[in-house]
């Protein structure tokens, strides 16, 4: 536990953990103090002064919360007339040339300038002279959009792409009214971690191309999840929305902050795996490429395990934990060589060593913990001679090529259990819509050994049944999430300790040493 | 006490209106004065003669909806989705995009009112910050053969004009 | 059976059957208009066949197809599907069963021999009209509870709460009204008002028994659900009570059930208390001895009366706008014509009867006739009073309704027996 100290604020003796800023220490505490320039991944810039508060007998009377450091028997004062009076001006100066378009600006709703207006400001405009006019809609590259107008300067930006991202596309330019936000000239920007810069960005002065009109944010609904684009494991807000008369649909991925897997960012590619979740969707099932009953397909699967000779089982590393295990109970009990063959999800010198991974795949440190073979050798085996493939999710056709493809038993024995529509699934005899990630809950263990869990965000109009439910039909023993759970916990070392259905926000990392030792 | 209260006279006391026949033979009289009025002289009955005669439409009469237009012939709406977000009865769907006639950046690609779920409150004019939508078409009877007739889009609500001048729109009608 | 008795018979079973369905369409267009009129509107003017209204008539017919060509449902929540079709049905025809023991003329005697000028020849009289009107709320409590829906088994429990307590102060009436007449039989009780009091006075029930009248329409009203005793479909509360869950023609039924309840107990209420078919002061044999005398009167009576309704017709059918050729004006002219043609072909007839077979038994035709005339006028008024009275007074609350069932009008409807009973002793 941090050490902490007692301190005043408002004349209220509170205790707040020592050695953070105002702002942070007061946050944690519940008592905000309004800041726009402020990032604690970005550190303290003090260009806003919005966060000036007063001290006490202090000496200076006035200190900005974001670079002071919180000090025992300190006295902050917030709600001082002379500290309102200071917001107020705060306020006032940075709406001078503020366009208020909220009507058309994506960010209303989630801006801290009409936040703080509400809340510190609220008196109309007091200007007479016209409004400076700056570039509007630019195009920054990499589906960032700017504009200038909007802009408060705070830097954040800037100070993002100097310090996080180290490539420094962005700067200030010009003094005073003629300040702006932008790039060099032929130089837009150019980084896998770009659209961090609009969850930034306290206004609306950067927006994403991507996102830009598609919803109002207030009309969105936040759902914390986990992003599988990669074996990162990043926490993020799955941000979906039903309207009237349409489906659940997801509109973007937003960071969430975890200090112990991403903190406050996410990188690009795994914020569009969202069109993943909404577009080419296997949503009925199929039998010999035509549409079919769920009854009628899983028949046909049933007969096709009890005709069958030699069963071959393929599970995708995107599975979950759960799923893992239900896949894994149901091949034991029908005797099947189970095999989770993926080296297609492995871009090799993709990753970069701080949020993008190699690895494509959410879950591959789940083989180990389960020992599931994922070698090629392994997988040759398991389907040689095998007259029936069930494959679990996994997109066969990113792992093999041409010629290995037509190694694998006849087509019209290859069943696909998946929530998209690929290559594999259009080569399947039997195909079996089951939900997506984001419409189903799980665990998930990530590339560093963090167990962490998500929970299903969106509802669709006609919900597919889960993974697990649709291997019960075909035969399976685990009835349900639960049941996987308590099963995994008995049967896996590592989780005998530990509690799948309460897993902390931040996950809890399952130690090296043992996960390294089930993998020997 | 500090609000005058005027003490009302109750009745129905007395011996004849406790009888209560003979106070419903005179409510019945008054009735049946009313009757013979009317059935010698049908000429003063209270009833507007539509739909030969129509009636006046006051201009802050809340009829069907209309987009208004710059004097250029671009469209107000913004698409900032406040009258989707007031509407109580929500019946305003609306699909925004990018601005393409020059004006700011941002316009509706659809916009759709479901008058059949329209509760005609008023609210999405009370919302709109542009001033974009207005219920003073003077249409008070919608009607149609089907659903989807009442289903009004973007182009229809931008073709009826209103139905008052702009200074009689702004004082609110007679 | 002779060829006269079966065509009596006939003739008087289609007068049983066919008036009250005519009077439905009348009383609905008296209801309506009546209620414009009470209200200071107009009620339906505009629906017409190649310009005909008929003064709003016409509405009736666009009604009734609307109601025959709505979708018939019966919801999927009703268990008793039988039971909720048969209900309608029940109180439509128990309705139009319970007039067929009211005369409507006096007793024709034809060859010698007598006909009793009812749908139905019996003697039951009034105990028929009370034992089907008791019927009658078992198609209502039958409708609200194969309805299986709480607005209607609570309408339904109203309506028969409701009858239980004013069928009583109503027997009781009607007891005190047969002490006087002395028979239950309606023809003979219709004769008996023939008489005159003091000799000048119509001996009316109303006149004779005027508590035991107003306790009886009372309990009339009450017994035809009519307002202000309607609690069983009242909307405010009940949505439309036992009929909620009713669509089509099933409503229709309902609808015309009330209506021909209502002429029927309207039939009654003149029977029993405003003298029958009995035109004042001119009894049955007066009538008929002075036959011809009366056909005068009447052949000049007659244009009169039309005089009077065309102006009355030109003053008030005409549209009350800026209307050109007015096609108000130009159907009241055609209406006109038709009345004039009407009287002419009747005194035409008139005359023909006066200067041949007038005296005998064609006499007591004219008169059987004259007094289902005035058997119809005053069935029609009364029915009139049930409309002015409905647009007239606000429903009851339920325990008000009770309260006067119970603890006004039995005790009256007792006192009323007791005096009657006393004042008959004694005089006789």
């Amino acid at each position: 536990m941090a050490e902490k100290v007692q301190l005043f604020v408002n004349g209220q003796e509170v205790e707040v953990e020592a050695g953070k800023n105002l702002i942070d220490a007061f946050g944690a505490i519940g008592v905000k103090i309004p800041h726009l320039c402020y990032h604690p991944a970005l550190g303290a810039d003090g260009n806003c002064r919005m966060c000036l508060v007063g001290i006490e007998d202090g000496r200076p009377p006035i200190v900005p919360a974001c670079k002071t450091k919180v000090a025992a028997g300190m006295k902050v004062q917030l709600d001082t007339e002379k500290i309102k009076k200071i917001q107020r001006d705060i306020m006032e100066f940075e709406l001078i040339n503020h366009p208020i378009d909220c009507p058309v600006c994506d960010q209303a709703g989630e801006c801290k300038l009409q936040d703080y207006y509400m809340k510190y400001d609220g008196q109309p405009s007091r200007m007479t002279v016209k409004q400076v006019l700056k570039s509007k809609q630019m195009d920054f590259g990499c589906g960032v959009v700017h504009d200038q107008e909007r802009c408060v300067l705070c830097a954040r930006c800037v100070r993002f792409t100097r310090l996080i991202t180290k490539t420094g596309e962005l700067g200030i330019v010009n003094r005073t009214d003629a300040a702006r936000v932008t790039i060099f000239p032929g130089r837009p920007l150019h980084n896998r971690y770009a659209l961090n810069v609009v969850d930034l960005c306290p206004v609306g002065a950067m927006t994403s191309r991507d996102f830009r009109f598609k919803q109002r944010a207030w009309f969105l609904t936040r759902s914390a999840s986990i992003c599988q684009g990669c074996s990162k494991g990043c926490n993020i807000f799955i941000d979906h929305n039903r309207e009237k008369y349409k489906d659940d649909i997801i509109y973007r991925y937003r960071p969430r902050r975890n200090q112990l897997v991403n903190g406050y960012f996410m990188c690009d590619a795994g914020r569009m795996t969202y069109k993943g979740e909404n577009d080419d969707r296997l949503l009925t099932p199929q039998v010999d490429g035509r549409a079919a009953s769920l009854d009628e397909a899983i028949e046909t699967v049933r007969r096709a395990i009890s005709e069958a000779k030699k069963i071959a089982m393929l599970v995708s590393p995107n599975a979950s934990l759960e799923q893992m295990y239900a896949i894994q109970r149901f091949a034991a009990a029908i005797d099947a060589a189970l095999s989770g063959y993926s080296d297609g999800c492995v871009m090799a010198g993709d990753g970069d060593g701080w949020l993008i991974q190699d690895d494509k795949s959410a879950n591959r440190a789940s083989f180990a913990l389960l020992n599931i073979d994922a070698s090629k050798a392994g997988f040759a085996a398991a389907v040689s001679g095998a007259d029936l493939v069930l494959n679990f999710l996994n997109d066969l056709d990113r792992s093999l090529g041409e010629d290995d493809l037509t190694q694998l038993p006849a087509t019209a024995h290859l069943v696909s259990l998946a929530s998209s529509l690929t290559a594999c699934v259009a080569r399947s005899a039997v195909a079996l819509p089951v939900a997506s990630y984001s419409e189903d809950a799980g665990s998930l263990v990530n590339c560093d050994g963090r167990l962490q869990r998500y929970e299903a965000a969106v509802l669709k109009n006609q919900p597919l049944k889960s993974l697990i439910e649709v291997t019960r039909l075909l035969g399976g023993s685990v009835r349900n999430i639960q049941e996987a759970r308590a099963g995994l916990q008995t049967a896996v070392a590592v989780l005998n300790d530990v509690d799948l259905e309460r897993i902390p926000a931040d996950g809890i990392a399952l130690t090296a040493s043992e996960v390294a030792h089930v993998a020997a | 006490m500090g609000a005058k209260a005027k003490i009302m006279e109750r009745t129905g006391k007395s011996f004849y209106e406790r009888l209560y026949l003979i106070e419903i033979f005179k409510g019945m009289a008054v009735t049946l004065g009313h009757f013979m009025t009317n059935f010698l002289d049908n000429s003063k009955l209270y009833v507007r003669h539509y739909p030969e005669v129509q009636p006046e439409i006051p201009a802050r009469w809340r009829g069907r909806h209309r987009l208004t237009k710059h004097e250029d012939g671009t469209m107000k709406c913004v698409a900032c989705f406040m009258c989707q977000t007031n509407c109580p009865a929500k019946c305003i769907m609306i699909e925004a995009g990018e601005r393409i006639d020059g004006r700011s950046e941002k316009m509706p690609v659809r916009f759709t009112i479901d008058l059949l779920e329209c509760i005609y409150c008023g609210y999405c004019v009370e919302a709109c910050p542009m001033d974009a939508i207005r219920m003073d078409t003077g249409i008070f009877a919608v009607t149609g053969a089907d659903r989807q007739s009442f289903v009004m889009g973007l182009t229809a609500l931008l073709a009826t004009p209103g139905a008052y001048t702009e200074e009689e729109y702004k004082k609110g009608g007679v | 059976m002779s060829q006269l008795d079966l065509l009596l018979l006939v003739l008087r079973v289609a007068f049983g059957a066919f008036v009250p369905l005519c009077f439905i369409a009348v009383l609905v267009w008296m209801e309506r208009r009546g209620a414009a009129f009470f209200q200071d509107r107009s009620g339906p003017n505009r629906a017409h066949i190649f310009g005909f209204r008929a003064g709003g008539l016409v509405q009736n017919l666009a009604d009734a197809i609307k109601l025959i060509t709505k979708e018939d449902i019966v919801p999927d929540h009703v268990k008793h599907k039988f039971y909720f079709v048969l209900a309608p049905v029940i109180v439509f025809s128990i309705a139009i069963l319970s007039f067929a023991a009211v005369p409507f003329a006096d007793a024709l005697i034809l060859g010698g021999k007598k006909y009793l000028m009812q749908t139905i020849p019996t003697d039951l009289g009034i105990l028929w009209f009370l034992a089907l009107a008791g019927f009658a709320v078992y198609g209502i409590i039958l409708a609200g509870w194969s309805s299986h829906s709480k607005y209607g088994i609570l309408g339904g429990l109203r309506a028969a709460a409701q009858v239980i307590s004013y069928e009583i102060p109503m027997g009781f009436a009607i007891i005190s009204a047969l002490v006087v007449y002395g028979t239950v039989n309606l023809t003979e009780i219709a004769h008996y008002q023939g008489q005159l009091l003091f000799g000048f006075i119509p001996m009316w029930g109303v006149v004779v028994q005027p508590l035991g009248a107003i306790i009886f329409i009372v309990a009339a009203f009450a017994e035809a659900n009519r307002t202000p005793f309607d609690l069983a479909e009242g909307e405010s509360e009940l949505v439309a009570g036992f009929h909620v869950e009713y669509s089509s023609m099933k409503f229709g039924m309902f609808f015309m059930g009330e209506y021909v309840a209502m002429f029927t107990s309207s039939a009654i209420i003149v029977t029993l208390y405003f003298g029958g078919y009995q035109i004042p002061w001119f009894s049955t044999e007066v009538l008929v001895n002075n036959a011809r005398a009366i056909t005068v009167l009447l052949m000049l009576l007659m244009p009169a009366c039309a005089w009077i309704f065309i102006r009355w017709m030109h003053k008030n059918n005409r549209s009350h706008y800026d209307c050109p050729d007015d096609h108000r004006v130009r159907e009241a002219l055609i209406y006109a014509k038709i009345i004039w043609g009407v009287v002419a072909a009747l005194e035409i007839v008139l005359f023909i009867y006066l200067i041949t077979v007038s005296g005998g038994a064609a006499d007591r035709i004219l008169v059987a006739l004259l007094q289902i005339a005035t058997f119809l006028v005053k069935t029609t008024l009364m029915c009139f009073v049930y409309v002015w009275v409905r647009w007239t007074l606000p429903r009851f609350r339920y325990d008000q309704l009770q309260k006067l069932g119970w603890q006004i009008l039995l005790p009256l409807s007792l006192l009323n027996i007791f005096v009657t009973s006393a004042v008959v002793v004694a005089l006789n």
